[in-house]
């Protein structure tokens, strides 16, 4: 076993960052990445950056890790170990790692774990082909390795992950056949989008993918367009003929290091599923550790940077008792900046769901959201570009929506003011406009959700509740259709409350049923059985369907699992499952307790 | 949740559903079972699921041949398929001395009534090929013990006691019991109270601290066991085999994977359900030289639960002296999943008729900790 | 476009040292430092194993050693993360098929 005083897991931006000052600070510290090299998701970008100029703007990805890691390179109190993958952290602060078959052990007083995040997966019938692939997989295989896996693509998702997927596989030389989106509008940010519309890629929004095709691999997508109400629209599918499918519909936590180490975890959907808690200055539940990056909450390289600062510096000031109160309370005032935008609204909502108060910064024309009332019956408003649009303003008759003499300026609501009454979300056309009454006592939501396509749902409908993106989340039975002569209605169902901010189309119940464990091939039908014969424990339920029990651990699917058990039992997602997680995190050899890499 | 009941059994692992399931059988009514977490939560969840008869002690011989026979009938009596395999159970010796032990308790397991031979390392070796049986001098062999799906039969048993009526209450914890003139009139939940004349305690881990909710003081303890599961691969290994030497157990499951584990040199008190990397490092040596196929076998998850150990290592079964219906069935040690059919059916039947009646379990009351104390030898 | 990639308007590619082995008794080439599966998908290989229970053709998924839909048998060993293991000269690399031999 080696001593350090700190340990660093992770060795994206965040981690990278985190070990430099810890090591400027002449604290003698481990970093630890599983990959060849450091650098996290930055060496896989080929694009430049946003940010400012103190943390790398306008560098590319690559070029912003490497220019980190000479600053680690030429720091004696970091000591470096490449291809070691974490498997475990045991009582006492012992990361327990696999390097060259090998394993390893090394204590450290402090640790800082970054490990940052993983794809969301969506199912989809034959989501399971090869040729379907992590929107980041295909950057590893393109941008790490210079292989092409396919000729021809199909991007499902237009954030900005997809959005520049699509600008790297044309400029590595593929074709990009479409990008999929089934919202109205273009989720990452206008520029991105611009960028490869120029190069002829269309966006096609309001189209959803009904299947993957392919014997051996894929050879095929059915695309379907939805009107802008998120339905498909019969006799609208098409084939295209695409050999390779990216998902890139968002990225969620890897908790379970944090998990190990003792740290409380906790769903918020706005930082991106089940996050670890922790306070400002990104200390955890657990004294000794401390995170920084994606694994807080799913973000930006330049925002992973500065919590890796904070962290850092207060870890520093623990160990050492230095005074840097200053710079840290410097950091966090710059965090803040960052966050201030409208963008940014879901992680400010998050943090202080956690109970991190964000700190009060103007903005010019950005209009900040107002206290929300939650469980009053009201809109919810979801227009955070700043777009000339002020039509919610304008048809609102009890003057609840504020936007401003600007009419690009964002607009905001005023609950206190606000009757339910439902008109702005008929009257809006970007169709951005919910109704939203939570059950906080029950944990369920009424939504109200726009709706424009025929057939209309009539009450008690059993349908499926979709979220942004268009994936499935849970069952509803609709309990009023309101219906308008502009022929915009109004559907409203109950949800669990987790889904509030999630659920934004109700769609009618599909067929064939979608593979939602990957590891174990398990159905969403074979999991809704089990339910409905009355296993309702999340943690009976896995062990009788396997879900969730492969290899991967329930990575990928113990999200969606809880979410359709929570729509089953009427239990809330949060009090379905505590986070625990057992070592090894991966799959690790026997021989590699052989020998012990440790003592080299 | 009832609030008068007949019977109250606290803790819904194996011990507790099976009890509940064979009352239900003899026809009793008004059952409740109040299980403060989900079902399989215990240790019944954590088990490695092996069935074994081969005991040093004629008790543990009798109730384990009792229950395989229960365990045969499983998915006729109770409804689902549990994952059930005779692939017999392989004991190894290492030296003389524990040879010499083996044929003393084959001796006594064949007057029991039971099919165990005593093998060679050759007989071994032409059985399983794979195995490296370096120092081996022997072992023993029955072919119908056997392993399951513990979580599975835990689950099985809940579905079958709900079907039969019973008012099982999982997410409630009990957490006193209410006697008065030393007769039990009832049991307080955090979800409430109910009113019953009979508590039967098969809390697991927990069996001392439910005792002194009747202020009794049972002598067991708990302790941690740490096992761990490889990844699935196609079937190699049909038998459990044990090394009480070597301190190891693993069989390999009908879905592929291997579980494995051992008694570590100072284990943790209590229920502290932790893990420790040094689990892994004594169990990877032993493994890959015994069956070196398993070098390249993948760990997939290691997890603990808990062992309630009596002083002889043999299960508590008995009525409490000084309270009215105040009935226990603990101590499982590491056996309590094996004995679970057969030790479900006499505490119902002492319910019942006053006294077990299939199986005579009067020897495993708390009287005998007062004689010399003859402790089960046979354990992991 | 399929395999490598020749030019790259920003990346340079160090393709040093060649190796060679073999995916089902087929002979491929490869780059050291290539994981198994990146070197398979360069010669057009992307079904890397049937699944056991449905016999579903699976593939590369996360490419990261994530999400366990890239085990193959290598040199022998089954259920190896193809995403995750370097490529070797004379490496014995085959599509699994059910749960894996070790026998
Ligand atoms: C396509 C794309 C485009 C982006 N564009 C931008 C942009 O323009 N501007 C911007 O600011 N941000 C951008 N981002 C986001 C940014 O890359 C991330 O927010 C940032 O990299 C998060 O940093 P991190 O340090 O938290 O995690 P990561 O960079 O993900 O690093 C985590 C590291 O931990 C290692 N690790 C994980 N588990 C273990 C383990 N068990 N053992 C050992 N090591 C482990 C991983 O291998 C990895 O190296 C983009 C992201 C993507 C995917
Ligand atoms: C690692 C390991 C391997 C093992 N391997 C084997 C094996 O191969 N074969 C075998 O036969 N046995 C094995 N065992 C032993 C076996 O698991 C136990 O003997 C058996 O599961 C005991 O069953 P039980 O119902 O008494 O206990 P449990 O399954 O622990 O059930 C007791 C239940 O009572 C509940 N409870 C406790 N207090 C309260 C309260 N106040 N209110 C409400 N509920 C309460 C608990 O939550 C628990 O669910 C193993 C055990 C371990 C730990
Ligand atoms: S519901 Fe009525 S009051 Fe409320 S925001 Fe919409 S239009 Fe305004
Ligand atoms: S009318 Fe709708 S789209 Fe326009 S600003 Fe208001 S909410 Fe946004
Ligand atoms: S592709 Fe996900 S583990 Fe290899």
């Amino acid at each position: 076993m080696k001593f350090y005083e700190t340990i660093v897991i992770g060795s994206g931006p965040a981690g990278m960052v985190g070990a430099t000052i810890l090591g400027q600070h002449g604290v003698k510290t481990l970093l630890l990445d599983e990959n060849d090299f450091i650098g996290g998701q930055l060496v896989k970008q080929t694009h430049k950056f946003f940010g400012d100029h103190a943390h790398y703007a306008s560098l590319r990805g690559f070029e912003i890790a490497q220019k980190l890691q000479d600053g680690i390179s030429s720091n004696s109190n970091v000591e470096v170990e490449n291809a070691a993958t974490v498997m475990g952290i045991y009582p006492n602060n012992t990361v327990t790692y696999i390097q060259n078959g090998k394993k390893c052990k090394a204590y450290g007083k402090k640790l800082l774990i970054t490990t940052g995040a993983m794809e969301k997966q969506l199912p989809f019938v034959n989501s399971d082909l090869p040729g379907v692939y992590g929107a980041g997989a295909i950057q590893t295989l393109m941008n790490e390795y210079g292989i092409m896996p396919g000729s021809r693509f199909m991007i499902i998702g237009s954030g900005n992950i997809g959005l520049i997927l699509a600008y790297q596989l044309i400029q590595a030389g593929a074709k990009v056949r479409a990008i999929v989106e089934a919202l109205g509008k273009i989720g990452g940010y206008a520029v991105h989008a611009n960028k490869i519309k120029r190069l002829g890629v269309p966006i096609l929004l309001n189209h959803t993918i009904v299947k993957a095709i392919g014997d051996k691999s894929v050879s095929g997508a059915v695309i379907a367009e939805i009107d802008d109400k998120f339905k498909p629209i019969t006799g609208t599918e098409r084939e295209l003929v695409v050999d390779t499918i990216a998902i890139s519909v968002g990225l969620t936590p890897l908790t379970e290091l944090s998990e190990q180490a003792g740290c409380k975890v906790e769903f918020i959907p706005e930082l991106g599923g089940y996050v670890p808690i922790r306070n400002e200055r990104m200390k955890t539940t657990n004294p000794d550790v401390f995170i920084a990056g994606d694994l807080a909450s799913i973000e930006e390289a330049t925002t992973a940077m500065i919590e890796g600062k904070i962290a850092s510096l207060e870890m520093v000031q623990e160990l050492t008792g230095k005074d840097l109160e200053k710079e840290i309370e410097n950091e966090i005032t710059i965090l803040a900046l960052f966050r201030s935008g409208p963008k940014s609204v879901k992680i400010r909502s998050g943090l202080e769901k956690m109970g991190i108060k964000n700190l009060a910064i103007s903005k010019p024309r950005i209009n900040e959201p107002k206290e929300d009332i939650v469980g009053k019956l009201r809109a919810v408003l979801e227009c955070d570009e700043e777009i000339p649009c002020n039509s919610c303003e304008v048809s609102c008759p009890f003057g609840a929506i504020y936007i401003g003499e600007n009419l690009n300026s964002t607009p905001v609501l005023d609950p206190d003011k606000c009757t339910g009454c439902g008109t702005c979300v008929n009257a809006c056309p970007g169709l951005a406009i919910f109704m939203l009454k939570e059950d906080v006592e029950n944990r369920m939501a009424l939504v109200g959700i726009p709706y424009e396509l025929l057939p209309l749902p009539v009450k008690g409908q059993k349908m499926w509740a979709m979220n942004k993106n268009g994936d499935y989340v849970c069952d509803v039975t609709v309990e009023r259709v309101v219906k308008y002569p502009n022929k915009t209605h109004l559907v409203y169902a109950k949800i669990p409350i987790e889904f509030s901010q999630s659920v934004r189309h109700f769609s009618f119940i599909k067929k064939e049923s979608p593979i939602i464990c990957r590891c174990e091939e398990v159905t969403l039908d074979e999991i809704e059985n089990t339910i409905d014969s009355g296993i309702t424990d999340f943690e009976e339920l896995k062990r009788l369907t396997r879900v969730t029990m492969g290899p991967c651990g329930g990575k990928n699917c113990k999200l969606v699992v809880l979410g359709i058990l929570s729509r089953k039992t009427g239990v809330s997602i949060s009090n379905l499952s505590q986070g625990t997680s057992r070592p090894p995190v991966k799959p690790v050899e026997f021989s590699a307790f052989l020998k012990c890499g440790d003592d080299k | 949740m009832i609030s008068n009941a007949s019977v109250v059994i606290i803790g819904g692992g194996i011990i507790g559903t099976s009890i509940a399931f064979n009352l239900a059988k003899l026809g009793v009514k008004d059952i409740s079972v109040f299980e403060k977490s989900y079902i399989s939560s215990g240790s019944t969840g954590r088990c490695g699921g092996g069935i074994r008869q081969q005991w040093t002690s004629p008790m543990n011989v009798r109730l384990a041949m009792r229950s395989v026979e229960l365990f045969r009938r499983f998915r006729e009596d109770i409804g689902m398929d549990i994952e059930y395999h005779e692939g017999g159970y392989l004991l190894l010796a290492y030296s003389d001395e524990e040879m010499g032990e083996f044929e003393s308790n084959v001796k006594m397991q064949n007057q029991e009534g039971l099919s165990v031979q005593l093998v060679s390392p050759g007989e071994i070796k032409e059985k399983f090929p794979f195995m490296n049986l370096e120092r081996v001098v022997g072992g023993t062999w029955c072919p119908s013990d056997s392993h399951a799906n513990p979580q599975i039969a835990n689950i099985a048993y809940a579905i079958a006691i709900k079907r039969m009526g019973v008012d099982l209450n999982t997410h409630t914890a009990v957490d006193g019991i209410d006697i008065q003139n030393g007769e039990i009139v009832g049991v307080q939940t955090d979800k409430g109270y109910v009113k019953t004349n009979t508590v039967i305690n098969a809390a697991g881990g927990f069996s001392h601290e439910v005792g002194l909710m009747a202020n009794m003081d049972i002598p067991t303890h708990s302790e941690r066991h740490q096992i761990l599961v490889t990844e699935s691969i196609n079937h190699v290994l049909e038998p459990m085999v044990i090394s009480f030497k070597k301190n190891y157990y693993v069989r390999q499951t009908m879905h592929g994977s291997f579980v494995m584990g051992q008694s570590d040199k100072k284990p943790a008190q209590g229920n502290d359900l932790g893990h420790s990397v040094e689990f892994l490092e004594e169990m990877a040596p032993k493994m890959v030289h015994d069956f070196p196929f398993m070098t390249h076998l993948h760990i997939v998850r290691q997890w603990s639960g808990a062992y309630n150990i009596s002083p002889d290592a043999q299960p508590i079964i008995d009525t409490a002296e000084s309270i009215s219906r105040y009935i226990f069935a603990v101590g499982f040690s590491g056996h309590g999943f094996m004995l679970a059919p057969a030790a479900g059916e006499a505490v119902a039947e002492m319910v019942v008729y006053g006294r077990s009646k299939t199986m005579d379990v009067s020897n495993l009351n708390m009287r005998r900790f007062k004689r010399q104390i003859k402790s089960e030898k046979n354990v992991v | 476009m399929k395999g490598r990639i020749k030019a790259h308007p920003i990346l340079e590619f160090k393709r040093e040292k060649r190796v060679k082995f073999y995916f089902e008794d087929r002979e491929i080439e490869a780059y050291e430092g290539e994981t198994v599966a990146a070197a398979l998908h360069a010669a057009g290989i992307r079904v890397l194993r049937y699944t056991s229970h449905r016999n579903r053709p699976a593939g590369l998924f996360c490419a990261i050693g994530k999400c366990s839909s890239c085990l193959m048998k290598i040199n022998g060993v089954p259920n190896v993360r193809s995403c995750m293991t370097k490529v070797s000269d004379g490496m014995k690399v085959r599509r699994q098929k059910e749960k894996g031999d070790v026998l």
